[in-house]
């Protein structure tokens, strides 16, 4: 039979005949004495040992009974000095017995007091008598307390502890004992022979299925030691906050939309009413295409409509740019230079058909800026664009949709600064309160869009829009500083390893 | 963002509200859209702009709109104007550059703060709608030192000339200059004229401006030196040139106003084109009908008509009320310095700006719809969850890289028929060398990724899904884009068996049978290249990537790797 290590020792350190003490067998095994107590509750689990247990009762003598085991009881020593004077005959004068006793102080009223209760004699108006049949070598008090210091507690009686207790020269407790005894099956299995199991490391598939578990010990762990680094598959921290902001905007009711990323300049600026000749469209800002230049169709219809929104203006009192409108510089590819053009693919028919209103859209894209790199600005970026279309919308509704999105992430106290766009009117960029430095931050450019912008692409009923960057709403919400750090080939490991995820 | 700087003493002289202090006026002027940017060495407020209120361009301007914005200010303003005594005769101007427009201010006192801001608006115009002055460039002279010819059909009349000439066929001293110089040596040696250059050297005769006394300005290049404003001049020729009438027109009547609120007396030049004449400036108003219903519409809240003619009055605009059984709109006159109004939208945005749209309390629109992910999106999320689940750390790289990154450094050439090996799609005038077009593949950038992070804890099992792109004719806009899911393996021992076993996975999550054919690529080593075959499809490759490759990219660890397009999951 194995069992482990701590079990085998109980077991053989155990008598059949003899009930020991859990105490006495951890001083005799070497052992932490609850260890002891543990491995025997096991042993008794299997039937091998039988606990037996007892409420023993402590007993200790006081300070004072210690002096008494020499000095003896005073009691005794009164009635043997009133004996050694006569008072065995006659009474005699108290004071002489308690001179001859050699008896002071507490001692004195300690020995009236249990003089007569013990019937060695009787102490009246100052005379003391002792009685001649009373036989000190026999008093069952002091001999308790010969018999306590020499550790047999067990055969005193409960009255005598108790009289003790009460005078003060012993203290009583009760403690539990437990004591082992082999069984049969204990001593069987002894006889058959005992080893001790190994202490197992790894749990295998073959202790398990082996049931060879049920024989082992388990060694034990360092469960507060340091476990080594992991390095997990992790989605990309601005991956994430995409995550994040779509299901926001699924949740509201918003549609994603998807579409080209290199387009004809028709989509992303004509479209939305952005004079040719806006400086936003020169080269330096934008990214033109030198290879290949140019879309090969566009909607002829839309063309002309849009041209002549840009020409003439739309409605009985509107008026157009007087700017140059050239359909070469409409059809020249760019990288989009916001995802608006996705907006107006789809606000056109081109990329689903007609809508009919209402509608709720939105994308996270990338869109594309020529210009330097620094700290907050990369030259490309994931703009999250969001359009609501329906009847009657008024700027109330505009704000109410924000700042039900931007509660989303924390971000209170919208306000909104009058502001000019090309294709909105009015137009507003938000600030709201950053949630870590409660500084008032820009968030985002809104608007509702012009007539100019609708009228061509067949729209009659209000559409409002709005955009920001993905990575200044992360930055925002991860407090990150460097967004060089977050996007593109110079990016660390460690900080993707690092980063807290998004939720 | 433009911005404007104002001295905000100067603004509590011309508003007259000395007891705003600063703070106060940074508030107001927020409310009209000019945010506060920060303070110029000399204590001047840096507003930023928005290019659409250009009559805002000086402190002048900004001044007017604060008066109205305080309702100390009504309606529509617009300054008296003298007959005209001056002319400017248009004749063989060049033809790109054939409008020029004009007017005369008298009994400036002018100062240096004056000086100053008539200065920054000429420089703001030219920024915004003057388009860097290709669209229209604006002069301004000393009266005093103009000498002008009389017209033929009026000897009192005097003009000057706006004409073309040959670029060596004149001299003058030049502003900042000390030196006759031609035309031609203007924009060689002159460090305005090199600045400015590009505007005219496609002409065939360069604008020029002549009085009794000669050339004093080559639009829309530098003024001449003879007719240069001080601080002591009173009386001011203005001129502007460019390439549409309306816009120098609406540049000319904001320099007007601005002046004309330094109590200057502003006087008609008449211009003199060889089939017509007009008399500038124009401070002709224009009127825009605007609907009462829109205006409760777009604000969403009710209105009484008193309080719209209030609202529009406090903008500098003058409304009359139109009624009818049903409908109530207003004729809305606009004043001549605004360049902005192009529908009656953009009067219904005044109205909301004078009501303080801050004022209006948000709601959430009460209009139902059903949201949803786009099907392309949702596929992505589930490849990129399969990707980190087999425990692949997710990238998110450019998507502009440069030729020899997307090609050389991998070991293929454009236009090859291997995966990557596409027509590059390339950038006109990138900024950088690194962004000179957008990549082809995927796995170049994730090699750059591991190329820096060598110093960095081992395995690095890397991937990405984003955008590649190629040339495609057949494609309307001549190029086919796609997303593609790229994955590698950096680490002691990293195997194509590593790889294809990654690869199986994310083929049996999307039940698409995968089949591995031997292929070469050059990216890759021979013998351990495979392409990618999902459903019967050609659609990537797979392989150990070659030692030149690695060590190009200073690895010391072999790269296992696979590269295929996310739509063949669909």
């Amino acid at each position: 039979m194995k069992l482990p290590q701590a079990q085998v020792a109980v077991l053989n350190a155990a008598s059949a005949d003899e009930e020991q003490t859990t105490e006495r067998i951890a001083e005799e095994i070497d052992m932490d004495p609850a260890a002891v107590t543990r491995a025997a509750f096991e042993l008794e689990d299997e039937g091998l040992v039988e606990i037996v247990e007892r409420t023993s009762n402590e007993v200790e003598l006081t300070e004072e009974a210690e002096t008494y085991l020499d000095e003896r009881l005073p009691e005794l020593r009164l009635y043997e000095a009133a004996v050694s004077i006569g008072a065995d005959d006659e009474s005699v004068q108290l004071g002489q017995v308690i001179g001859e006793a050699g008896l002071e102080g507490e001692a004195v009223d300690i020995a009236l007091s249990n003089y007569a209760r013990k019937g060695y004699g009787t102490i009246d108006s100052g005379e003391i008598e002792a009685n001649p049949d009373a036989d000190p070598d026999d008093d069952g008090e002091a001999a308790a307390l010969d018999a306590i210091d020499e550790g047999n507690v067990a055969y005193q009686s409960d009255l005598a502890l108790e009289d003790l207790e009460k005078r003060g020269l012993v203290d009583r407790s009760a403690t539990t004992v437990r004591s082992i005894l082999l069984t049969d099956e204990g001593v069987t299995a002894l006889m058959e022979g005992v080893e001790a199991a190994e202490t197992v490391g790894q749990v295998t598939s073959d202790l398990i299925t082996s049931g060879e578990w049920d024989d082992v010990e388990f060694a034990e762990y360092n469960v507060e030691a340091d476990a080594e680094d992991l390095t997990p598959g992790k989605t990309h921290v601005l991956r994430q906050m995409s995550e994040r902001v779509k299901d926001v905007l699924v949740g509201m009711g918003f549609q994603e939309m998807q579409g080209p990323t290199v387009d004809a300049d028709f989509w992303i600026n004509d479209c939305l009413f952005m004079p040719q000749d806006h400086p936003a469209r020169n080269h330096w800002d934008r990214f033109a295409l030198d290879n290949p230049e140019q879309i090969d169709e566009l909607p002829e219809d839309l063309v002309d409509a849009v041209e002549s929104a840009h020409r003439e203006g739309v409605g009985a009192d509107g008026e157009g740019y007087h700017s140059p409108w050239d359909l070469d510089f409409a059809k020249a590819l760019a990288l989009r230079g916001h995802t608006t053009s996705l907006t107006a693919r789809h606000l056109s028919g081109e990329a689903m058909g007609e809508l009919e209103p209402p509608k709720r859209f939105f994308s996270i894209e990338k869109a594309y800026r020529n210009d330097t790199l620094d700290a907050t600005h990369l030259l490309e970026f994931f703009q999250i664009e969001g359009w609501v279309m329906a009847e009657d919308l008024s700027v109330r509704d505009l704000m109410g949709t924000f700042t039900e999105f931007y509660e989303q992430f924390g971000i209170t106290d919208i306000e909104f600064k009058p502001h000019y766009n090309p294709y909105t009117e009015p137009s507003f960029e938000l600030f709201g309160r950053h949630p870590e430095t409660g500084e008032m931050i820009e968030i985002g450019n809104s608007g509702i869009f012009r007539p100019e912008m609708l009228e061509p692409l067949g729209v009659d009923c209000d559409v409002m829009a709005w955009g920001l960057a993905l990575e200044r709403l992360m930055m925002l919400v991860t407090g990150a500083e460097d967004i060089r750090d977050v996007h593109g080939t110079l990016l660390d490991i460690d900080y993707l390893r690092s980063e807290e995820a998004i939720y | 963002m433009p911005t404007v700087e104002v001295d905000p003493d100067e603004l509590r002289r011309l508003t007259g509200h000395d007891e705003k202090d600063d703070e106060q006026l940074k508030e107001d002027l927020f409310g009209l859209g000019l945010e506060f940017e920060g303070e110029t060495d000399d204590g001047e407020f840096e507003l930023e702009f928005a290019p659409d209120r250009l009559d805002r361009l000086s402190v002048e301007g900004v001044a007017r709109s604060l008066r109205y914005h305080y309702g100390d200010d009504r309606g529509v303003y617009v300054p008296n104007t003298n007959d005209a005594d001056w002319a400017i005769r248009v004749e063989d101007v060049p033809d790109e550059r054939p409008y020029v427009t004009g007017a005369v201010v008298r009994g400036l006192d002018m100062d240096e703060g004056a000086l100053e801001s008539l200065i920054q608006v000429q420089e703001k115009l030219h920024a915004t709608m003057g388009r860097q002055r290709a669209k229209g460039a604006i002069g301004v002279h000393d009266l005093t030192m103009l000498k002008g010819d009389s017209l033929e059909d009026d000897e009192r009349a005097k003009s000057v000339t706006y004409t073309g000439i040959d670029p060596e066929g004149d001299t003058m001293v030049p502003l900042e200059g000390d030196a006759e110089m031609t035309l031609a040596e203007v924009l060689d040696d002159h460090h305005i004229g090199q600045e400015y250059a590009d505007l005219v050297t496609e002409y065939d005769t360069y604008p020029a401006i002549y009085d009794e006394i000669g050339l004093f300005s080559f639009p829309p290049v530098v003024n001449g030196r003879r007719t240069e404003v001080s601080a002591e001049s009173r009386d001011l020729f203005i001129e502007m040139t460019g390439t549409d009438q309306w816009t120098i027109d609406k540049m000319l009547n904001i320099v007007c106003y601005a002046l004309d609120a330094r109590g200057g007396k502003v006087e008609d030049v008449r211009v003199v084109y060889e089939d017509r004449e007009l008399v500038r400036p124009n401070f002709e108003t224009k009127t825009k009908t605007v609907d009462h219903g829109d205006i409760e519409t777009t604000l969403g809240i009710d209105l009484d008509p008193e309080t719209v003619v209030d609202l529009v009055e406090r903008a500098g605009m003058n409304a009359a009320t139109e009624e009818t059984d049903d409908t109530v709109t207003y004729e809305v006159e606009v004043p001549p310095y605004r360049t902005d109004v192009l529908h009656p939208v953009d009067l219904v945005d005044d109205v909301g700006r004078a009501y303080g749209f801050n004022e209006l309390e948000p709601r959430y629109p009460d209009v139902s719809t059903v949201g949803g992910r786009h099907e392309r999106s949702r596929l992505e999320r589930a490849a990129r969850e399969t990707l980190v689940g087999l425990g692949f750390e997710d990238l998110l790289n450019f998507y502009l890289i440069d030729e020899e990154q997307n090609y050389e450094r991998l070991g293929i050439e454009q236009d090859s028929d291997v995966v990557g090996g596409g027509e590059a799609v390339t950038i006109q005038e990138p900024y950088s060398e690194d962004f000179t077009m957008v990549r082809s593949w995927a796995l170049p950038s994730i090699m750059m990724v591991l190329e820096n992070n060598t110093h960095r804890a081992y395995p690095q099992d890397l991937a990405e899904i984003g955008l590649a792109v190629e040339v495609d004719e057949s494609e309307n806009t001549n190029v086919a884009e796609h997303r593609t899911v790229a994955a590698a393996l950096c680490h002691d021992g990293a195997s194509y068996e590593d790889a294809k076993a990654r690869l199986q996975a994310v083929a049996d999550a999307f039940d698409k049978e995968l089949e591995t054919p031997p292929t070469e690529h050059p990216t890759f080593i021979s013998g351990r290249t495979a392409s990618v075959v999902l459903d019967g499809e050609d659609v990537g490759v797979i392989g150990e990537v070659h030692p030149e490759v690695i060590v190009e990219h200073d690895l010391e660890l072999p790269v296992a790797a696979f590269e295929f397009r996310l739509d063949a999951l669909e």
